[in-house]
């Protein structure tokens, strides 16, 4: 096999995945689906639409040619947004093999079936070794070569160790786990939380409103990991409080830019169409209320945040609904469950 | 079993689980050791006889002399110990044997079943043996497992929820002109020693279960995973144990499990000609259960640690076999063995070519997932997690193949009533007084009945499960009047009886026992627990 690595998917992360391994010259191919894009990153060394002020190295080549760089790497990593993942899944599954490594990016849920990523990976495609990195990587962050830390987690050891092993001496530090579950659910769920804390920070509330959405935040998506079979504490490492912290305290995170926007009173519809990239916060907010709904879950940061998007709550209604609950104990849920 | 192979297979079994053993001095000395002080402690508990005061003198023997012996010794007294236990548990199958089976008495079930009491079954049976032959329904995949069992080994893995089970598989196997399987039959099994002596011939082998070292316990499982590299056919269930709150098995052993994926692996290794294991899941659906009582009794004491080996159950009563026998011809009730579509060692499908499917259809080169620069090999933990998604794909053919009937669905109708009408009783309360309401409207019962029935219909349209011819129709009074005829009768304590427009609940353990098979089916309900 000639490339170390493939990485799927050519928006701002992808890129970055991609850029830091050709850094360390490792093989890598970045697969994008238009041939504009993949023509402006060979020879441009840019990515306009998605890293505007970043030059990629020269090493990194982009591909449209799935089947022929599939056939080349033995591992493979998807980042692509949660609403093409099936489809793109599906097109990935006519040419992989059985003893290739699948690693997934995408923290996001599928909105109808309320599958996870890895479970589209397992009906689409026939690769039983397959993982999820997550953790507080924004994509800017890692492309100006802060050091950063992230979780791969897999059932399969050969998987963590190969996804370490691509990382490794970089500034990207990959640590392992089991919990595909809890690794997934925290990464999609702290988009909800994002989305609350920008809303907090656009009604001008400082640190302490924060960190009170940060922890009761954490405290709900462990509740709801925990009920979907997730171990408790993955959530308190990278791919957990380690992610909402990144997402909640950091201007960059683009769930945190549309929470701003919505307390600035700005419709959905026009935060989205505004933004070149997929904020995954605002569906996986809608697939988490239904699911929690037909769990019997009550989770009242996913409720308040499902009201101001679908529901018309303003900002202040949603704040005071949170504000009007009774107060239990802090940790009771948690440990009772 | 050919005689020539019984050696090998003793020989290379003894090799293998000797070499996991013995890696080195310390993990030597603590497997002989520990197989010592647990065969000793085994013996201590069962009665006294000749057999048990030579294994007993034979393993002080042992110990005496391990405690002074150097390491090379001590593996040779390991090695004597495994090669024991190998001698045990290999069958003693002999092609004469099985054909007299077979072709002096019309079908090997009912030989089996005669032998329990010959005169007396011969004389009493209504219409003679043959009637139960007509009695077992075959479907499904037969003619896949056919194909499958011409181009590999193949491996039969069914639901498991009486001791009826392996006969009756057998007696399948023999319909479909299948030969014989290899199989691990419980100790209690042999108990009889007619059924004994067939069983044995037929290809069982003897498992233990108060053999706890786990020295035996691999011996077990390198003979089954020896046996399937060798070509034979083999029969394992991988519940473990029969169900025994009657619900379809969801959580599955993977050790015997994971011997098809081994076998594989070492067939690809020495490029054996046919190197292929397929995976067959298949489904026993009774509409009566012999044991019924003694299972979901047995489910309820010890939710979580069940007594596991049950020695006084209905099986080891002949009187109750031959009633079960006789309540199946009267009630006109037939036991379905629904066979699954083949799977390879992956979990994936299998087509009639024998190339693997993956979930979307696409041909999958199964060579690959064993792969490692681009020669086979074994990884125990990779392993371990493909057996796994194995044993996933096993659960779900069970959950499409289970064959629904009037008296899971009545049961199951009567049972959510209890629940909904009683909703502060938990479990264990409302089975023993059967909550604030002694008998249901009838005229309820119908109106439920026929929802569920247009649910589970719907269901079975999408080929998520399957539904008895009486479950295809719309017929309640029919469904209902069957399910009445079988839960009013048989089991010692009825289980429901219709007075006047209503219905009595009485034996809510039954009930709750055969409602389970839909609870794995229903997310309202969930398991019988």
């Amino acid at each position: 096999m000639s490339l170390d690595a493939l990485v799927v998917g050519g928006g701002s992360f992808g890129t970055a995945l991609a850029t830091i391994l050709a850094g360390m010259d490792r093989r890598v191919r970045l697969w994008v689906r238009r041939e504009e894009q993949a023509d402006e990153i060979n020879r441009g060394h840019t990515n306009q639409r998605y890293l505007p002020d970043f030059e990629l190295p020269e090493s990194l080549q982009a591909t449209i040619d799935l089947q022929g760089s599939l056939s080349q790497c033995r591992v493979v990593l998807m980042s692509v947004p949660s609403r093409s993942f099936r489809s793109v899944a599906r097109q990935l599954g006519d040419h992989l093999r059985g003893d290739q490594i699948l690693v997934h990016t995408t923290k996001g849920i599928e909105k109808d079936s309320f599958s996870r990523m890895s479970e589209i990976l397992r009906q689409e495609t026939c690769v039983l070794k397959v993982g999820v990195l997550s953790g507080p990587n924004l994509a800017r962050e890692l492309m100006a070569g802060h050091p950063a830390g992230a979780l791969i987690a897999s059932r399969y050891d050969e998987v963590i160790a190969a996804v370490q092993a691509l990382f490794a001496q970089s500034r990207l530090r990959v640590y392992g786990g089991r919990d595909v579950t809890g690794t997934e659910l925290g990464g999609a769920f702290k988009n909800i939380i994002a989305l609350a804390a920008g809303v907090a920070d656009g009604l001008g509330f400082g640190d302490n409103t924060k960190s009170l959405l940060i922890t009761r935040g954490l405290s709900e998506m462990a509740r709801f990991g925990v009920a979907r079979g997730a171990d408790v504490f993955t959530f308190g490492g990278l791919a957990g409080i380690g992610d909402l912290m990144a997402t909640c305290a950091s201007p960059l995170s683009r769930n945190h830019k549309v929470g701003e926007q919505l307390a600035a009173g700005k419709p959905l519809e026009e935060i989205l169409s505004s933004m070149a990239q997929v904020a995954e916060g605002v569906p996986t907010t809608e697939a988490v209320y239904q699911q929690c709904r037909r769990m019997g879950l009550d989770l009242p940061i996913v409720r308040a945040v499902h009201g101001m998007l679908f529901e018309g709550w303003s900002p202040q209604h949603a704040l005071e609904t949170l504000m009007g609950l009774d107060v239990g104990r802090e940790l009771a849920a948690l440990r009772f469950n | 079993m050919k005689p020539g192979d019984k050696h090998r297979v003793i020989a290379e079994v003894t090799r293998r689980v000797l070499d996991k053993h013995a890696s080195s001095p310390q993990v030597l000395e603590q497997a002989l050791f520990e197989t010592l002080y647990l065969e000793r402690q085994r013996l201590e508990k069962q009665r006294h006889t000749k057999r048990r005061r030579q294994e007993r003198a034979r393993y002080e023997r042992i110990q005496s002399e391990a405690l002074r012996a150097p390491a090379e010794r001590q593996r040779e007294l390991l090695g004597t110990v495994i090669r024991a236990f190998c001698e045990e548990v290999s069958g003693h199958f002999d092609p004469r044997v099985y054909k007299l089976a077979t072709r002096v008495i019309p079908g090997a079930l009912n030989l089996l079943l005669n032998a329990l009491s010959p005169l007396r079954l011969l004389q009493e049976l209504p219409g003679g043996m043959s009637r139960l032959d007509e009695q077992l329904v075959l479907e499904g995949e037969c003619d896949a497992l056919r194909k499958a069992a011409s181009l590999g080994t193949t491996v039969l893995v069914p639901t498991h929820s009486s001791n009826l089970d392996s006969i009756l598989v057998g007696f399948g196997l023999y319909r479909l002109g299948l030969p014989p399987y290899v199989y691990g039959a419980g100790l209690n099994l042999f108990s009889n020693k007619l059924i004994g002596f067939f069983m044995h011939n037929l290809g069982a082998y003897k498992v233990d279960r108060r053999k706890q070292a786990s020295v035996y316990k691999d011996v077990l499982k390198t003979y089954a995973g020896h046996t399937m590299e060798l070509g034979y056919h083999n029969l394992f269930f991988p519940g473990g144990t029969r169900s025994r709150s009657g619900s379809v098995e969801q959580k599955l052993k993977l050790g015997l499990l994971g011997q098809s994926l081994d076998a594989y692996i070492h067939n690809l290794r020495r490029k054996a000609e046919q190197p292929d294991i397929f995976v067959v899941p298949c489904t026993i659906n009774y509409q009566l259960v012999l044991e019924a009582e003694t299972l979901i009794d047995d489910h309820l004491k010890e939710v979580g640690k069940s007594r596991y080996i049950i020695e006084d159950d209905e099986f080891s009563k002949p009187k109750r076999i031959l009633d079960f026998v006789q309540r199946i011809f009267s009630l006109d009730s037939r036991i379905h063995l629904v066979v699954s579509q083949p799977l390879d060692v992956f979990g994936n499908r299998v087509d009639e070519q024998g190339c693997s499917r993956d979930a979307r259809g696409r041909p999958v080169d199964r060579t690959r997932y064993v792969q490692v620069d681009g020669e086979p090999a074994f990884d125990a933990q990779r392993d371990q997690e493909y057996t796994r998604e194995l044993a996933r794909s096993v659960a779900e053919a069970y959950l499409r193949d289970t064959v629904l009937s009037p008296i899971h669905l009545v049961a199951h109708t009567v049972f959510e009533w209890l629940r909904d009408r009683n909703p502060t009783l938990d479990l264990y309360r409302l089975l023993r007084t059967g909550g604030e309401f002694e008998s249901m409207p009838l005229i309820e019962a119908y109106d439920r009945l026929e929802r569920t029935l247009e649910a589970l219909q719907r269901r079975a349209g999408r080929g998520e499960l399957r539904l008895d011819e009486r479950l295809k129709t719309r017929d309640s009074v029919a469904v209902m009047s069957h399910a009445l005829q079988h839960l009013s009768s048989y089991h010692r304590r009825p289980a429901l009886v219709r007075r006047g427009d209503r219905l009595l609940h009485i034996d809510r353990n039954l009930l709750l026992y055969y409602q389970a098979r839909i609870g794995e089916l229903s997310p309202r309900l969930g398991g019988a627990s």
